[in-house]
C-alpha cells in the first residue's frame, strides 16, 4: 500500500506543482504543513477505490478562495475534522476516506494534513487530474454527482452548509461565502459513496503526482522532461525564453499572455504564445493551436526543472513548455463543454496536442 | 574641504576602502586581505588609504560600511540574542508552529520559547478574535531573563497592526521598557511564515548590529577618524547604526546591491546589466532606473525562508582566480594584463558553470531587449569587448572599486508596506499613509528631513480575491544629514 510521509512529501509536492498547470497556488506551505502533520499523527495511508466497499462514504475536500490569503491566514490543520464532523452529521454515516478535489497546486497538499489528523486514509484519486478555478469543474459534476451540499468552515468555528439550486450556484455562493469567512476557507463538496465514485473521479492521481515528483528529483531539465514524458505522456512544445509578458488582473482571475521564443533545440524564429487565466490555458504557434485546455500546459524553469506558476512567470526567464493530455473524462463532449477553450471565453474549438508539423501526437 | 566620505566594504577575500570628496572624486583607494576580524580589516584598510597622504583623517565626515558580518553570525550560530517568539493568529496558523521550518541548531540557538496566541486580523482589516493579552503576559513572564529580545508577528498585521502594537506594550511591561521588540508589520510583506522569520532574524541580530557598530567605530577612532557611521543595506542604500539595530536583517547581504549601485554611479547608466568580477565569484544583476532589480519571491537566509527583498543577482563561482597562467602553472593571472585567449577562457569558464552566462545575462536584462553591460570589480578587464547578446561593454574608470564606491555614494532609504482593499478611496488614503510612513522610515534611517523624497511605489494585487486587495510598498530616499 502507498504511504505518504516526511520522506516523500516533497516529491509529492513537486508533482502537484506540475499538475497545477500554472495554477492552484504555492505547494510549499502545504508540504510544510503535511510534514508537521505526519510527524505528529503518523504516516498517511493512500487507498485505491478497489480497496473500498461500495457503500462507504468519500469526502472530497480542499480550499475555496484565494490561495495567497492562506499563506497569511495559515490553516490550523483542524479544519478537516470540522468538515468531517458536519459531513457525518449530514449523512448519518462515517467518512471512510478523504479525497483531493484537485490534485494540482496547494489543493493537492491540503487534504493530506486533514486526513492525517482525522486518522483517515486519502483516496488515490481527485476530481480534476489538474486545476480548474470553478468549483463545479469537477469530474463528479460531469458524472452527475451533486456539488451540494457544500460544507464550509473557516477555522474559527464558523461552519456553513450550502444547498444550492445547481452546481454553478454552489460555486458562486461558496466563493462569496469564502470572502466573508476571511478570503479563503476549507470546503467539502461532492459527497459520494465509493460505488458511484468508481465512474465519477479521476483515479490514480495521488500515486501519479508522487511518481512524477520522485522521477523529477535531482534531475536537470532534461531528466525532468523525460519524467514528464514517461509519467504524463507529455509533449515538448518549445524550449526558449519568455520575451513578452502581459498581465491583466481583475477581480478573482489573473489573466495574461506570454510569448516564448525558441532557443537551443527549438532554435530558429519560432514563437509560442501562451494564454493564461490563473492557469496556462492555450498554446499557439503561428496562429495554430498546439495545445488547449483541458489538456495540461506546464511551464518549467530550465535552470531548476521546477514548474512555474502563472503569477511567477518572468520576462527573460529560460523555460521549457510542455503539454500533456488531460484525464479521459475531459475529452468527452460533456467534459469539453465544461472545461474546453470556449468555457474560458476563447473563440476557438478544442484541438488535441499537436507536434510542430501539426500532426497529432 | 572637510566633507570627505570613506566607503569600506569587506568581501569574501578582500576588504576595500575608498575616499571621496564632496564632488564624488576618488581621492584614494586601497585593497587589503580580509582576515575575518571585521574591526581589524576596517582598521587595516583605513590605514592604507590614510597612509596614501591624500586623506587627512580629521576631514572625514562620514564612513559607509558594507559587510556580511551579521549574516556570518547567523550562519555560525553565534552572537545572536535569545528571542521570545510570539505569533498572534490563534485559533488559526497552528498547523505550522513558529520556527518549525528553521534548521534545528539555529532554532535552538535563537529561540527562548515560542507561543501562538489568539488574535490577528483578516485581509479586510476585521479583527474577529480579541488579542489574548493574558497568554502573552504569562508566556513572557515565564521566560523572564532568558529572552533578550521579543519578536511579534500577527496574521495580516500589514493590514492592521493593532494587535502587534498591543503585544509590544505587554512585552515592555513584562520584560522592561528597554527590551528590544521586533514587529512583523514593520517588515511589511504577505506570507506569515516568511515575515515571521524575518522578524525573528531582526530580533536576534540586533545585538550583532550594535556590536558591529561599536567595533567599526573604535577601529575608526584608532585611525583618527571621528565620523558618522552608516551601514549599507541589501538594496544598496544606507542606514544609520540606530536604524540597523532595529532592522539588522536589512544589511544581511549588501554586497550585490552596493556593487550594482556603484556601477550605476560610475557609468552614469540608468538601465543596464551589471557584471561584477571578483576573485572567486562573478555576480550578474540588473539595473533598472538606476536601482538594482529585485528578486521575486521568498529569499533563503542561512536555511530560513524570509520575506527580505534582495537584488536579483546571480553568483557564478568563477572569478579572477579561476584563470591561471599557462607559463607558471597554478598562478592566477593579473586581470589588467589578460591576453585575448585568457579573456576567452574566462567567458568559457563562466558559460560552462552550472548557470550559463547567457541565462544570467538574459534574466538580468529582463524587460529591455538591448542593454549595455557594465563590468566592474577587480576582474573587469577579464571581460572581452564582444559578448553575444550585448551591444556595448562599458568598463567605467575606477570600476575596480565599484563596491566600496557604491557604498560611499549611496543615499539613505527607508521603506514601508501595507495591504489594503483595492477600492479607490481606501487605496488613496492608504497610499498617503504609506508614503508618510516610508518618509518617516527614511528619516529614521538617517536621511535629511528636508531632502527626502518618495523614489518608488509598487502595488502588487493579491490574486483570486472576489473583492481585490493590494500590497502597496513605498520606498523613500534622500541624502544623509
Amino acid at each position: 500500500m502507498l504511504h505518504l510521509d516526511a520522506s516523500n512529501l516533497r516529491a509529492f509536492g513537486r508533482g502537484c506543482a506540475v499538475l497545477g498547470s500554472g495554477g492552484g497556488g504555492d505547494t510549499g506551505l502545504g508540504v510544510v504543513m503535511a510534514v508537521q502533520a505526519v510527524r505528529r499523527h503518523g504516516t498517511l495511508r493512500v487507498v485505491a477505490l478497489d480497496d473500498l466497499d461500495d457503500d462507504v462514504w468519500i469526502m472530497p475536500c480542499g480550499m475555496v478562495g484565494a490561495p495567497v490569503v492562506a499563506t497569511e491566514r495559515i490553516w490550523s490543520g483542524g479544519e478537516g475534522e470540522v468538515l468531517r464532523g458536519m459531513f457525518e452529521a449530514l449523512r448519518g454515516a462515517p467518512v471512510a476516506a478523504l479525497m483531493c478535489v484537485q490534485i494540482g497546486g496547494a489543493n493537492g497538499l491540503l487534504p493530506l494534513t486533514w486526513a492525517a489528523r482525522c486518522g483517515l486514509p486519502l483516496l488515490d484519486a481527485d476530481g480534476m487530474g489538474r486545476v480548474f478555478s470553478e468549483l463545479h469543474q469537477q469530474a463528479m459534476h460531469v458524472a452527475g454527482v451533486s456539488v451540494s451540499p457544500v460544507v464550509l468552515t473557516d477555522g474559527r468555528d464558523n461552519t456553513l452548509v450550502l444547498r444550492a439550486a445547481d452546481d454553478v450556484w454552489a460555486g458562486r455562493l461558496a466563493r462569496e461565502a469564502a470572502m466573508s469567512l476571511g478570503g479563503v476557507c476549507a470546503a467539502a463538496i461532492c459527497a459520494m459513496r465509493a460505488g458511484p465514485a468508481r465512474r465519477a473521479v479521476v483515479p490514480g492521481t495521488v500515486s501519479l503526482a508522487l511518481r512524477l515528483g520522485a522521477a523529477m528529483h535531482g534531475k536537470g531539465i532534461g531528466g525532468v522532461l523525460d519524467a514528464l514524458r514517461d509519467e504524463l505522456a507529455a509533449t515538448l512544445l518549445i524550449e526558449g525564453r519568455v520575451v513578452d509578458l502581459e498581465r491583466r488582473s481583475g477581480g478573482a482571475t489573473l489573466t495574461g499572455s506570454a510569448t516564448v521564443r525558441g532557443a537551443g533545440a527549438s532554435a530558429g524564429m519560432r514563437q509560442l504564445r501562451l494564454e493564461m487565466q490563473n492557469e496556462y490555458l492555450l498554446a499557439l504557434e503561428d496562429g495554430t493551436l498546439r495545445a488547449a485546455v483541458p489538456d495540461l500546459i506546464c511551464v518549467l524553469a530550465t535552470e531548476s526543472g521546477a514548474a512555474i506558476p502563472t503569477e511567477e512567470l518572468r520576462h527573460g526567464q529560460s523555460v521549457a513548455v510542455v503539454a500533456a493530455p488531460a484525464a479521459a473524462v475531459w475529452h468527452r463532449a460533456d467534459g469539453l463543454a465544461l472545461v474546453g477553450p470556449r468555457a474560458f471565453g476563447y473563440d476557438i474549438d478544442y484541438g488535441a496536442i499537436s507536434d510542430r508539423d501539426g500532426a497529432h501526437v | 574641504m572637510s566633507e570627505l566620505r570613506i566607503g569600506v566594504v569587506s568581501g569574501e577575500t578582500t576588504t576595500d576602502a575608498v575616499a571621496l570628496d564632496a564632488r564624488d572624486r576618488l581621492l584614494a583607494a586601497a585593497r587589503v586581505a580580509t582576515t575575518g576580524a571585521v574591526g581589524d580589516d576596517i582598521a587595516t584598510a583605513i590605514r592604507a588609504i590614510v597612509a596614501d597622504g591624500a586623506v587627512a583623517p580629521e576631514t572625514v565626515r562620514w564612513v559607509m560600511l558594507g559587510t556580511s558580518y551579521v549574516l556570518e553570525d547567523v550562519a555560525a550560530v553565534g552572537g545572536v540574542r535569545k528571542v521570545a517568539v510570539v505569533r498572534i493568529g490563534g485559533p488559526l496558523t497552528t498547523s505550522v508552529p513558529p520556527l518549525a521550518t528553521w534548521p534545528p541548531a539555529l532554532r535552538t540557538a535563537v529561540s527562548a520559547g515560542e507561543i501562538v496566541v489568539a488574535g490577528g486580523s483578516e485581509y479586510d482589516g476585521r479583527a474577529p478574535v480579541a488579542l489574548d493579552a493574558d497568554a502573552i503576559a504569562r508566556f513572557l513572564s515565564g521566560i523572564g531573563d532568558r529572552a533578550q529580545a521579543v519578536a511579534i508577528s500577527g496574521v495580516f498585521a500589514p493590514v492592521s497592526p493593532a494587535h502587534e502594537l498591543m503585544a509590544a506594550d505587554i512585552a515592555r511591561r513584562e520584560l522592561g521598557a528597554l527590551i528590544p521588540v521586533s514587529l512583523s508589520h514593520e517588515t511589511g510583506s504577505i506570507g506569515l511564515l516568511e515575515r515571521e522569520n524575518t522578524t525573528v532574524l531582526n530580533a536576534t541580530l540586533g545585538e550583532a548590529a550594535t556590536q558591529l557598530g561599536a567595533t567599526a567605530r573604535s577601529a575608526l577612532l584608532a585611525s583618527g577618524i571621528d565620523a558618522e557611521l552608516l551601514f549599507a543595506q541589501n538594496d544598496g542604500t544606507l542606514m544609520c547604526v540606530d536604524h540597523a539595530r532595529r532592522f539588522p536583517a536589512l544589511m544581511i547581504a549588501s554586497g550585490p546591491g552596493t556593487t550594482i549601485g556603484g556601477a550605476a554611479h560610475l557609468s552614469s547608466v540608468g538601465d543596464a546589466v551589471v557584471m561584477a568580477v571578483g576573485a572567486r565569484t562573478t555576480y550578474i544583476g540588473g539595473l533598472v532606473n538606476g536601482i538594482p532589480r529585485n528578486h521575486i519571491g521568498a529569499t533563503d537566509i542561512a536555511g530560513v525562508r524570509t520575506s527580505l527583498r534582495l537584488p536579483d543577482a546571480r553568483g557564478i563561482a568563477v572569478g579572477t582566480s579561476s584563470i591561471t597562467n599557462n607559463s607558471e602553472a597554478g598562478t592566477p593571472i593579473e586581470p589588467d594584463k589578460a591576453t585575448p585567449s585568457q579573456r576567452r577562457a574566462f567567458v568559457r569558464a563562466l558559460t560552462s558553470a552550472d548557470t550559463t552566462l547567457a541565462d544570467a545575462l538574459e534574466e538580468a536584462r529582463a524587460t529591455r531587449p538591448v542593454l549595455p553591460l557594465v563590468v566592474v570589480g577587480p576582474g573587469q578587464r577579464l571581460v572581452p569587448d564582444q559578448l553575444e547578446g550585448i551591444n556595448e561593454v562599458i568598463r567605467p574608470q575606477d570600476g575596480e572599486f565599484a563596491h566600496a564606491i557604491g557604498a560611499a555614494v549611496a543615499s539613505v532609504s527607508g521603506q514601508f508596506a501595507r495591504i489594503c482593499l483595492d477600492r479607490p478611496k481606501t487605496r488613496r488614503s492608504a497610499l498617503e499613509d504609506i508614503r508618510a510612513a516610508a518618509l518617516a522610515r527614511a528619516i529614521d534611517a538617517g536621511a535629511h528631513r528636508d531632502r527626502v523624497a518618495v523614489v518608488e511605489v509598487e502595488e502588487v494585487p493579491l490574486t483570486h480575491l472576489v473583492h481585490p486587495a493590494l500590497l502597496i510598498r513605498v520606498r523613500a530616499a534622500g541624502p544623509y544629514c
